[in-house]
């Protein structure tokens, strides 16, 4: 479902390009669950944002379901990250002034195309499910970590979308509500049939995808299969 | 987003975190606006009071001046000493289109009367002068052709000459007044006209002022007066070529209310101009506070702006997310400042003649509203220009 193609990504710091990731060769499948595994500064966040099309790459072609989509303008991109695209962050990133279901259908507000099913219902659906219905109208600063955690993957995937890039998910949990996260993630897999994609330092967390993917100083170095 | 109405509920709704400083920075094009719409209607009040008290004259009057040309025509005359006598009058009379010919003798003196001495204007016309000028007597009567005919020593005073030497109208009917040694008798007191030199005026027949008030039985101007506007042109044409046979032409002007009518338009229209660039200064000056308070927004939601680009917002949602809230605070502050300045207009409006008209409504929101859109797009494109990775990583 989505393809990297000898993809670079180089940022220029004064005078200096410095290359974060380069020459990345990577082909993920529907509806795998897999893990990007390395240590701070190894370029892993980079890829997720190239993945995530937050980035665009230096050279090299991305390519999502038979589709280049390195040279799509503004609108084409946040079109797919609005659809196709769900992300979950470390810091959970909820906009503290809306409650949490105004949060998790934020990205409805933000479709440019008719959506298909009745986004209220769906925001009640994943609440229930997730355990978070009865905080539905808090604020996101008055509940757990653990829930706000939740709150952002609701959110991800409020627009049914195929892919969820989680980066750090675990990062700012205690070791007990991480895992329930992460068991939450691999039930989102197994369940919605959504391809999920962590990046973690973590090897405890990789070790719980069924495919991981090491990253050392920008490059793919290994692969778990 | 989706609609306009999902980004105005969202601004309101952050405007409501924010009551304080929404305020203060709404407050500045508040008083900016407030300032614009009163400097208007100030102009306006003054510019349509002045207009009123010409068109009081009548609009269909002719003004015949010693000298030549509105402005200098005053001066000129004392020069050159044009005066006009009965003989213009008789040559005036014979034009068909003119319905009225006033002789106006002028003079400022001072009257006796009641053992009191004060200031007045005598007015030596005929009967015609009432009719052509619009004055209607409040007590008593005027005086007819017959009354000038015979010289008659008659006056129908100006309701504030009449209250300064009687005490009040009823009171003056009847008395004498005495102009120059002459004893006039008071037959009528006219109604209150607002303007000092017609209320100060003592209104004789033009022949009674020959002798000791008038020796060279002569007048200082004359008045004229047409059915109909239509006619204007050519009575003034014909009025011109009847006194270029006694006289040069520019020893005398011939001059229509319209034309000191479109004067006095056309100084307040720049008056107006002016006061409205002062005014403007207090607008600018709250655009830039609001430009100021917007940055500062941008900056405070980095992060939430990277958030919004994540899940799906592009540059242009951004913007105007931005852009929405800088031209509701303006407006916001716009509309206020109208509703605040409609309240003391209506409030002032007994006393002093200030006037709102629609274009000043029309002016005080729409530049509002574009001091909102020019100075929030500067801000606004600095959010919607943001890397979203940037952004998001902000703290």
């Amino acid at each position: 479902m989505i393809k990297l193609v000898n993809v670079c990504k180089s940022y220029q710091l004064g005078n200096e390009e410095v290359k974060a990731v380069c020459n990345i060769n990577l082909e993920i499948k529907e509806k795998e669950f897999l893990s990007i595994l390395g240590s701070s500064g190894s370029g892993k966040s980079t890829l997720m944002y190239l993945m995530g099309l937050l980035e665009k790459p230096t050279k090299g072609k991305i390519i999502i379901d038979g589709k280049d989509v390195s040279k799509l303008d503004d609108n084409e991109l946040s079109h797919l990250r609005n659809r196709y695209i769900g992300f979950v962050f470390q810091s959970f990133n909820l906009i503290n002034r809306y409650t949490v279901k105004e949060n998790i259908l934020l990205p409805i507000k933000y479709s440019k195309t008719k959506i298909e099913f009745d986004p209220e219902e769906r925001a009640d659906y994943l609440m229930k499910r997730f355990g978070i219905y009865e905080r539905r109208n808090f604020f996101p600063n008055k509940i757990s970590g653990g829930q706000q955690q939740r709150v952002a993957i609701a959110r991800a995937l409020i627009t049914k979308p195929k892919l969820i890039l989680a980066d750090e998910p675990t990062g700012n949990l205690d070791s007990k509500t991480g895992e329930e996260i992460l068991n939450l993630l691999k039930e989102l897999n197994k369940d919605f049939g959504v391809t999920v994609v962590i990046v973690t330092h973590e090897r405890e967390v990789a070790k719980k995808t069924k495919r991981q993917i090491f990253i050392k100083d920008g490059q793919i170095v290994k692969k778990y299969l | 987003m989706n609609g306009y109405k999902d980004i105005i509920k969202a601004a309101i709704s952050d405007f409501g975190r924010n009551k304080i400083r929404t305020f203060l920075t709404s407050l500045g094009i508040t008083i900016g606006v407030l300032a614009v719409v009163l400097l208007i209607a100030l102009g306006l009040g003054i510019k349509n009071y002045i207009k009123q008290q010409f068109e009081s004259l009548g609009a269909n009057l002719i003004t015949v001046l010693p000298g030549s040309g509105f402005g200098q025509g005053f001066g000129a005359g004392l020069i050159n000493n044009t005066k006009f006598d009965e003989k213009d009058i008789k040559a005036l009379e014979k034009i068909n289109e003119l319905k009225y010919v006033v002789p106006v003798f002028f003079k400022a003196t001072s009257v006796e009367a009641n053992n009191k001495k004060e200031f007045a204007y005598i007015r030596g016309v005929n009967e015609d002068f009432f009719k052509l000028r619009n004055v209607k007597t409040l007590v008593g009567k005027q005086f007819n052709s017959s009354d000038n005919q015979s010289k008659a020593k008659v006056a129908v005073l100006g309701y504030s000459i009449a209250e300064k030497l009687f005490e009040s109208p009823e009171n003056a009917l009847e008395k004498t007044v005495r102009i120059e040694k002459q004893r006039f008798k008071v037959i009528g007191v006219s109604e209150k006209k607002g303007n000092s030199e017609e209320d100060l005026s003592i209104v004789v027949p033009f022949r009674s002022t020959y002798g000791a008030i008038n020796p060279d039985k002569t007048f200082w101007g004359i008045n004229l007066g047409v059915e109909s506007e239509k006619d204007i042109q050519v009575a003034k044409k014909k009025v011109k070529d009847t006194l270029l046979k006694r006289y040069d032409e520019d020893k005398f002007t011939v001059s229509e209310q319209a034309e000191i009518l479109s004067t006095i338009n056309q100084i307040f229209n720049v008056l107006n101009i002016v006061l409205v660039a002062i005014g403007s200064i207090s607008l600018i000056v709250g655009g830039v506070g609001i430009m100021n308070i917007m940055y500062a927004s941008v900056t405070e939601r980095i992060k939430e702006i990277g958030i919004r680009r994540a899940i799906g917002a592009t540059e242009k949602d951004i913007l105007v997310q931005f852009m929405a809230e800088s031209v509701l605070l303006s407006a916001f502050g716009g509309i206020m400042g109208l509703l605040i300045a409609i309240g003391i207009v209506v409030i002032v409006r007994p006393f002093f003649p200030l006037s709102i008209n629609l274009i000043a409504v029309i002016v005080a929101v729409g530049v509002s509203s574009f001091i909102g859109i020019f100075f929030g797009v500067f801000p606004a494109r600095r959010a919607a220009k943001l890397s979203p990775i940037e952004a998001i990583r902000y703290e």
